[in-house]
């Protein structure tokens, strides 16, 4: 009660205000949360209790069978999608974010000749949609021996990612006081180590906001892992959850339990992470 | 152990059009082991003349040496100087261990030579029960200390102080001020300490420059600075509460030289009037006295300015005593302490003639 009194006072806010505030930001929570609470029993209960709607408590009886058929489907095993998704979301999380650190330092610190039109161009090409490059891009990684590989797509996802971790470090790496840099280079540091030892660690928040972006971007991606990667064997988690859907008739139950494996990965990584990318998003302030 | 010099350096810094000369054609000598310290005002180019010596700025003209060598292209790492900033700059991701090991691992020294010497400089600096704490959770002049640590753990050839105890509170300044000067003292190493306080340059430094806008205004001993400043400046900058100015004229009267201010006239004993004969270019001159050169009596006396108590500023010790000889002048004066004195008394001043000073109107140079 005390906190809250404190609460109201930091922000201005009379009693009234703050009901009204948080009976839009609850109802704004619930809406948004109300489809995965529909997803979640679907894929406990058993269809015959769906049919009556998940909103129905008449009778309830709870299984994981769902799970299990998703995971361990004969044609379409969700297990291995799984496998693959992260196979292929790893690296093209962490080169992407390497090689953008490092570019974008470049960009915060260096002056170099045409710095500014080079990261404006940059900027340019990020608005280009990816349905546009997808044709070009299928003809090279075909020419070149990377259609339906890993590597091919692992490739796509790092240069796509490339652009935007840049643009969004270098605004972080601005915000860093120039002074650590600065002491480390009179304390006998060279750039690299400047970059390793200091600037890498101490922007770990904006760093980690990124990859976490980035990886949920590349798991999430549909669209890239339909073009490129054409062997069903080598099928990622997004591509096959469509398959799940049946035949003759649409199995929900199946469906919803497929959707949540493949939500999991990315919602766990939020959550492990959350103390970081909270800090990198709001700006770190950096004490001391 | 090393001496630093810089000879005509110029520091020009440009942003689109515009130019700014932060530093202009100096020319400093700072010898070895000395503590020197650059005064001024904010904006005076004092810090910039400190980075120029570390390194991080390049200059735009001028050679700059430390210990006879010309350092002018040698990048930072390869000067072997400390730096302190004002911020202290520690690394906040580094236990205090680290951020003092930091530039020894750099240099890839062996672990157990590098735990010896962050050990030793801790005890030095009684901060070896903060070893393992990060620098967010210590206190300001624990941060400051372990700033010092750092740059000191290397055994520098100089070490390079920017504002190093401008974050502490006014109590812990004055304690750090004697501890770093000790210290300075016991390691021996040139030191170059940039402050914008008067009082922290009087009682630290063993040669002081005082510059304003990027130029030299004088070097010397804090003595010399305060009893034989250079020029307006100077006589306006050095000394708390400062120097009083009386703008006026010289003017001869049957033979003899008077100082004639608007609302008071005074005889110019004659040695001073030699020297005012010789030298004052024109008539127009500022007379600077500072409040302890001047004694106040409450009856009149011959060749006493008449005056009025404006305010009084006790201050324990002693009262300054604020003066008006005019309407809009007002000068302070040291008082005594056991005089009781109010406000609209009427007092005469009478000078130390032996310590005034008379300054160049035009040129606000010193003429005495």
């Amino acid at each position: 009660m005390k906190s809250l009194i404190r609460m109201l006072r930091e922000f201005k806010m009379t009693p009234v205000k703050w009901l009204i505030a948080n009976t839009i930001a609850w109802l704004i929570g619930f809406v948004w949360i109300l489809p995965f609470i529909g997803i979640f029993m679907a894929s406990i209960r058993p269809f015959e209790e769906l049919v009556e709607g998940w909103w129905n408590f008449a009778s309830f009886h709870p299984t994981l069978e769902k799970y299990y058929e998703a995971l361990f489907h004969p044609y379409y095993p969700l297990w291995r999608g799984l496998i693959n998704s992260l196979i292929i979301t790893v690296p093209s999380t962490i080169i992407p974010v390497l090689l953008a650190a490092m570019a974008s330092y470049a960009f915060a610190r260096f002056s170099f000749p045409i710095k500014n039109y080079l990261f404006l161009t940059m900027l340019f090409i990020m608005a280009v949609p990816q349905q546009m490059m997808v044709i070009p891009l299928f003809f090279m990684m075909n020419s070149i021996g990377l259609l339906d590989t890993y590597l091919g797509l692992i490739l796509i996802h790092s240069s796509w990612g490339i652009p935007w971790i840049t643009f969004f470090l270098r605004n972080y790496f601005s915000m860093i006081p120039k002074e650590y840099e600065e002491a480390a280079l009179v304390d006998g540091a060279t750039y690299w180590q400047i970059f390793t030892r200091i600037v890498f660690p101490v922007s770990l928040p904006g760093i980690i906001s990124a990859a976490v972006l980035q990886f949920a971007w590349v798991w999430n991606d549909f669209f890239f892992a339909l073009v490129f990667l054409l062997s069903p064997e080598k099928y990622v988690a997004t591509r096959i959850l469509p398959s799940l859907k049946g035949e003759y008739h649409v199995d929900w139950g199946l469906l919803s339990a497929g959707s949540i494996l493949v939500m999991l990965i990315p919602v766990l990584l939020y959550f492990a992470l959350n103390k970081y990318y909270i800090r990198g998003f709001t700006g770190w302030a950096l004490k001391g | 152990m090393a001496d630093v010099r810089l000879v005509h350096v110029t520091k020009v810094f440009r942003s689109g059009k515009r130019a700014v000369v932060a530093v202009d054609d100096l020319t400093l000598d700072i010898k070895d082991k000395e503590f020197f310290v650059l005064l001024g005002p904010s904006g005076c180019g004092k810090t910039t003349t400190l980075r120029l010596i570390a390194g991080l700025e390049v200059p735009t003209k001028g050679e700059i040496y430390i210990g006879g060598e010309l350092v002018n292209d040698i990048p930072p790492k390869d000067r072997d100087v400390a730096m302190v900033f004002q911020s202290y700059a520690l690394y906040p991701h580094m236990k205090v261990f680290d951020n003092i090991a930091f530039p020894l691992k750099l240099r890839k020294m062996p672990k157990r030579e590098i735990e010896r010497r962050v050990k030793e400089v801790a005890k030095m600096l009684h901060i070896e029960h903060l070893l393992d704490r990060k620098p967010a959770e210590l206190s300001g002049g624990e941060r400051q200390r372990v700033a010092l640590a750092r740059a000191i753990v290397r055994r520098p050839k100089v070490f390079l102080m920017d504002e190093p105890l401008s974050n502490l509170d006014a109590k812990l300044r004055v304690m750090a001020r004697a501890y770093l000067k000790r210290l300075q003292r016991e390691l021996e190493v040139t030191t170059i300490y940039v402050t914008h306080d008067q009082v922290e340059a009087m009682t630290m430094a063993d040669r002081i420059a005082v510059m304003n806008i990027g130029r030299l205004q004088q070097v010397g001993t804090p003595n010399e600075l305060y009893n034989k400043p250079a020029n307006l400046f100077v006589a306006g900058f050095i000394g708390s509460p400062p120097m009083n100015f009386v703008e006026g004229v010289l003017r001869e009267i049957e033979g003899k030289l008077f100082f004639d201010a608007k609302y008071f006239k005074i005889p110019l004993p004659s040695d001073i009037e030699e020297i005012l004969r010789g030298q004052a270019p024109s008539e127009e001159v500022i007379l600077g006295v500072r409040p302890e050169d001047m004694r106040i009596s409450l009856e009149k006396v011959p060749e006493g300015i008449r005056g009025r108590i404006y305010v009084l500023e006790p201050l324990g010790t002693r009262t300054i005593v604020n003066v008006e000889l005019g309407p809009e002048l007002i000068v302070k004066v040291e008082g005594p302490r056991e005089v009781d004195l109010r406000i609209g008394q009427e007092i005469w001043l009478t000078l130390d003639y032996n310590r005034i000073h008379f300054f160049d109107k035009k040129t606000e140079k010193a003429i005495l």
